[in-house]
């Protein structure tokens, strides 16, 4: 039995009359592409020559296999004169006419460009002083809708504020409570390991009623607010923008500031202090269980040592900084949900940042405030 | 001529609501065929039905020789590649360019090397009558007729045998929409391609289609030539063809 001849791989140089020929077998698809591209390296073929190309054995032709038989021709100098077909099945000298019309527009390949590192800083620097001018924009417009209020106080929406109250404050008491709890239990148990060493035991209850009240609850009860409402509100706030749904806000003559940001500041600021108050509540509650379990501190004598060491002004500095905070929060928040726009990553981006900027601030804020108010003597 | 697409007693329930109820028709290769209906009538849920996107409460779609329900993963990852559709809206990727959407078919489903994947996609783009600034840009910095070019691009980007459009002409202006449908014959006579769209458009239907089919109350109310279904009797028929000013 004959072994069966090797078929000629997708182009047969010949010469017929002294012209060169060439015959394009087998299949011409998109998936043998690059087999017909190094095939039409190795031909080295010249233009000074007119050619001839028969297309009786083609088994199939599509419109990629054609377009880069094509281009190599272009690119090695041949032009419509010099090539003569002959032999195509109808169908593919169609899709061999259609190659030729729309590829003399074709255009050259994408030239990428990567930023070195320096300009990756510098751009993002950039950004960031763009964004700051953005909120501080953002700022200016809610206040001035603020003072509309003030001369016209019926335009406030009561409804949207107490349905935001409910989503901030209501539905996020149990993670706040929990957070603190566990913070509470936590930071007792590291005072109180350090203390027993001094018998000092009893001072857990003034280092967890200080710390929890002035500092630890308050941020933390921030940070989680940050996380679910601030990202809540931008994801809101943005999906509203991409459906267009501010512009008829604004067109049905409202001004989507008193519709959506107001009442969103407004309950947040509300809010906050609430739910630090609930953390506080909370924090104290873990550091008393620790307290109790395992450095044996009857319950009674940790929560009179509470009760004199927490001063009033230590209570009120931890609430006095949750307004601030929220105000924080809800501006950034709002802010990047009405700077969303309209691409799929915008939404996720913009969500994503509010919640790092929210943080990052609100611990900015908190240093700041620690040393105005240790240099007040507060 | 063969038959690349058979639908056969299409039944789509949807808890009590009945959408297809009984739907039977076949598209023969190389033919333009258009889906005609009411808002309402079923005629994107047929279209999710036959190219895999939502299963049929029963009845059998066979596509290219295959059975869309019946067919392992592996079977319908080829299917796939053999036939393109371009959604209601481009559908384009949002965070990729418009020459990196075109480039996605290649790069999933080919092992071509990058250096013939951009000329491949340069091309596709001057096919369908994109300029070549276009594929730098985001498909959000598209008008709406480029990025539906933009989408038919990639949707032939793996020379199918079959094209699905989903309201092509919707919200393009009519000099656009003309044009659209125009490359769309063009490019169906040239490539024998079997195109199969649905529309709302009659200017698009009377000017490029060979069949009509036409969809009301869960069922084929009529199948043939666009001159054939105009003499129809069907209310919704007369008032359809009659619609223009």
């Amino acid at each position: 039995m004959d072994e069966p001849l090797p078929s000629p791989k997708w182009i047969e140089r010949r010469v017929e009359d002294g012209r060169p020929v060439l015959c394009l077998t087998g299949v011409w698809r998109l998936a043998h592409v690059e087999g017909i591209a190094n095939r039409l390296r190795e031909l080295r073929l010249d233009s000074r020559e007119p050619l001839l190309l028969d297309g009786s054995r083609l088994e199939a032709l599509d419109t990629a296999a054609g377009f880069i038989l094509l281009k190599h021709l272009a690119g090695a100098g041949y032009t419509r004169a010099l090539v003569t077909p002959r032999g195509f099945d109808p169908r593919y000298e169609q899709v061999l006419a259609l190659v030729l019309d729309r590829m003399a527009t074709a255009p050259s390949a994408a030239h990428t460009v990567h930023l070195g590192l320096v300009q990756r800083v510098g751009a993002a620097v950039l950004g960031l002083l763009r964004l700051l001018k953005a909120h501080v924009n953002f700022v200016g417009v809610v206040t001035l809708e603020l003072a509309s209020l003030v001369r016209r106080p019926g335009r406030f929406r009561h409804r949207e504020t107490v349905s935001q109250f409910e989503a901030v404050c209501i539905d996020a008491v149990p993670i706040v409570a929990l957070v603190n709890f566990l913070i509470g239990v936590v930071i007792a148990y590291v005072l109180g390991v350090q203390a027993q060493r001094y018998g000092a035991t009893l001072f857990v209850a003034d280092g967890i009623a200080l710390g929890i009240s002035r500092e630890l609850s308050p941020i933390l009860s921030s940070v989680l607010v940050a996380g679910r409402s601030g990202a809540a509100f931008t994801a809101q706030i943005g999906t509203m923008k991409v459906e267009e749904e501010i512009d008829a806000i604004s067109t049905l003559g409202l001004s989507p500031i008193q519709v959506l940001v107001i009442p969103r500041l407004v309950a947040l600021m509300v809010a906050l202090p609430l739910l630090v108050f609930v953390g506080d509540v909370a924090g104290i509650a873990g550091g008393l269980l620790v307290g109790t379990s395992l450095l044996d501190i009857a319950p009674q004598v940790f929560m009179e040592r509470v009760h004199a060491a927490l001063e009033v002004r230590h209570f009120v500095v931890g609430l006095a900084k949750a307004p601030v905070f929220a105000a924080i929060v809800a501006i950034i928040a709002c802010g990047m949900g009405l700077m969303v726009s309209r691409d799929a990553r915008s939404l996720g981006a913009n969500t994503t940042s509010t919640v790092v900027q929210c943080i990052v601030w609100v611990i900015v804020l908190d240093a700041v405030f620690a040393v105005a108010f240790q240099r007040l003597g507060i | 001529m063969e038959t690349v697409l058979t639908v056969d007693s299409l039944v789509t329930r949807f808890g009590s609501q009945v959408v297809h109820d009984g739907v039977s028709f076949n598209v023969r290769y190389g033919e333009v065929v258009a889906l005609i209906g009411g808002s309402g009538s079923g005629k994107s849920v047929l279209l999710r039905a036959i190219i895999g996107l939502a299963r049929p409460t029963s009845g059998r779609i066979e596509l290219l020789g295959q059975d869309v329900w019946k067919s392992g993963p592996v079977a319908m990852d080829e299917l796939r590649s053999r036939f393109g559709v371009l959604f209601q809206d481009g559908a384009l990727f949002s965070s990729l360019t418009v020459a990196e959407n075109v480039a996605v078919p290649f790069l999933e489903h080919t092992a071509l090397p990058k250096d013939l994947i951009a000329p491949l996609v340069g091309f596709k783009l001057a096919l369908v009558g994109l300029p070549p600034e276009a594929g730098m840009k985001f498909p959000a910095q598209l008008s709406g007729g480029m990025r539906k070019r933009a989408a038919l691009a990639r949707a032939l980007a793996l020379e199918p045998d079959l094209l699905f459009l989903d309201e092509p002409t919707s919200g393009l202006d009519p000099v656009g929409a003309r044009e659209f449908y125009r490359l769309l014959r063009a490019l169906a006579d040239s490539l024998g391609l079997t195109v199969f769209f649905l529309t709302h458009d009659l200017d698009m239907l009377v000017s490029i289609a060979d069949r009509v089919i036409a969809l009301s109350a869960g069922r084929v109310i009529a199948d043939g030539t666009v001159s054939a279904v105009r003499e129809s009797r069907e209310p919704w028929l007369q008032a359809y063809f009659s619609s223009r000013a």
